[in-house]
């Protein structure tokens, strides 16, 4: 970059740049070249069920599972186990990142803060979280602040942890330009650290949210009465594996659109990053 | 317009940094510090741009705002990635009020269409012209100089030596400039002092009378260029 000559300054020569660029029409289409596996996949699951391979009362068709989650959908029972799941994963999500926000930031930012809370937050992060929720049903019983509880301390470690680490790895170099300007300390949080750190924080964001996902179902494994998790508990006592694999492919959904969710704003936050994703 | 009296910073218990340096820069004057590497005179410029303040001695300014008499320029771009070009220029002010500034400097270093461009489409040329806007758009009294284009190759320096020799045309910034180029040094300034040792003293001082815009192969320059070699005496230590 930097031995770079500058021959011409003038924007025109970036943009002929980008009408060189070769593209084969096919490995453009992103979608349908990351479809192609699950799709062949799918069509051998089901030829194996059919032909026998497999027996039904173990793993049934993928048109058997559709047939059932397009029959709950119709009598509306579905709604109410997805809307409920949706909820606890939403509601336990902003908790659990709000709290990762406030303590990362302050460990990330004071040292003061940092020897005073990480060794505590660490401390508690080996504890295998799913050892909390006897503790939090005593404590809270077996309602939804329980199960969202515990969905926010899924979330909470990713975002803090990645949230403490990119605000620690701030370019030195960028902060003294900040000095240079006399900005107050909130100034340069807000203008300096916050934005060179959201790369990091966007990685914490999106695991937190996938551990989210995970935490849901342990939640609702353990005690529920309505929800995704619930409807696998209860096909499995009522030997209906399609119902089973069936709230599996819901969760699958749910996890893969909240995250390309988060994917597409972690993108469109970070165009001016200078990485592989944007080199294109 | 600034006054360095008796400044020193030392390092690893007096082995490294500078010791009681003595200068004095009149209004609108470009002094440029010469000197091998690790005699101090990168601190020197961020002792006065107060990015260092453990140091010993004075340093006063006759600047009107005196809490932003410096203005500072390092060795890299230093552009906040997530900004554009025209956002970084601005960075660090309230941005309606230095918009059509910001657009007139964006002219005077040669940038115009790239207001909208992320830094890493910038060529590190062009990166260091928007940090000489960015520099700029404050009005410092003082304008600090850290091996500005040292990273740079050697044609794209000399475009942005000229650039610069524009603006302080128009400007008239009171100018410190370190570098280790003694062809930058003997192009752009009006004085030049010589620092050498560990920690870092002055050895001398060259005032070069020549008017600007000097010529490159000037033989008056070349003969200064011998003299500072000797000054600098690279086989003593």
């Amino acid at each position: 970059m930097s031995s770079q000559t500058e021959a011409a300054v003038s924007p025109s020569v970036k943009q002929s740049d980008k009408d060189k660029r070769v593209r084969l029409p096919f490995v453009r289409n992103k979608a349908l070249l990351g479809s192609v596996i699950p799709v062949l996949l799918i069509v051998i699951w089901e030829l194996a069920s059919r032909l026998g391979w497999v027996a039904p009362h173990l793993l049934p068709a993928p048109t058997t599972v559709l047939g059932e989650v397009v029959s709950m959908a119709q009598s509306g029972e579905l709604w109410g186990h997805v809307g409920i799941t949706l909820y606890r994963v939403a509601a336990g999500f902003a908790f659990g990142a709000a709290a990762a926000v406030v303590l990362g930031a302050a460990t990330g930012y004071s040292k003061i803060a940092n020897y005073l809370l990480d060794p505590m937050l660490q401390a508690l992060r080996a504890i295998p979280s799913l050892a909390w929720v006897p503790l939090f049903i005593l404590w809270i019983g077996i309602g939804e602040a329980s199960k969202i509880t515990l969905v926010a301390v899924g979330v909470f470690f990713p975002v803090y942890l990645n949230l403490t680490s990119g605000i620690h790895g701030v370019d030195r170099k960028l902060i003294e330009v900040g000095r240079m300007y006399h900005f107050s300390t909130l100034q340069l949080i807000r203008r300096i650290i916050l934005p060179a750190a959201l790369p990091s924080f966007l990685v914490g964001i999106r695991s937190g949210l996938s551990l989210g996902w995970m935490f849901v179902v342990a939640a609702e494994l353990l005690g529920a009465s309505q929800g995704l998790g619930y409807l696998m508990v209860f096909g499995q006592n009522t030997s209906a594996p399609e119902l089973v694999v069936a709230s599996i492919l819901l969760f699958a959904i749910f996890g893969k659109l909240t995250d390309e969710l988060l994917k597409r704003l972690q993108q469109r936050a970070l165009r001016w990053q200078d990485s592989m994703e944007n080199a294109s | 317009m600034l006054t360095v009296h008796r400044v020193s910073r030392l390092f690893q218990e007096g082995k490294a940094g500078f010791h009681h340096i003595d200068m004095q820069l009149t209004k609108g004057e470009v002094v440029g510090v010469l000197g091998t590497s690790g005699c101090g005179k990168s601190t020197l410029l961020r002792v006065l741009s107060g990015l260092d303040p453990q140091y010993e001695g004075t340093v006063t300014t006759d600047a009107v705002h005196q809490e932003e008499a410096f203005g500072m320029m390092f060795q890299e771009p230093r552009l906040m990635p997530w900004l554009n070009v025209i956002d970084n220029i601005t960075f660090g002010t309230k941005k309606r009020t230095k918009q059509k500034e910001a657009e007139a400097l964006l002219k005077t270093v040669g940038l115009n269409g790239f207001e909208h461009h992320y830094p890493k489409d910038l060529s590190g040329g062009m990166a260091q012209r928007a940090a000489i806007a960015r520099s700029l758009l404050h009005q410092p009294e003082i304008l600090l100089l850290d091996e500005p284009f040292s990273a740079l190759d050697a044609f794209t320096k000399m475009q942005l030596q000229d650039l610069l020799l524009s603006i302080w045309e128009r400007h008239e910034t009171t100018t410190l400039l370190v570098t280790h180029d003694i062809d930058e040094a003997l192009y752009l300034c009006d004085r030049i002092v010589i620092m050498r040792g560990q920690p870092g003293r002055v050895e001398s001082e060259i005032t070069i009378e020549q008017p600007k815009p000097r010529k490159r192969g000037d033989a008056y320059l070349a003969g200064l260029k011998e003299q500072i070699l000797q000054e600098l005496d690279f086989t003593k230590v």
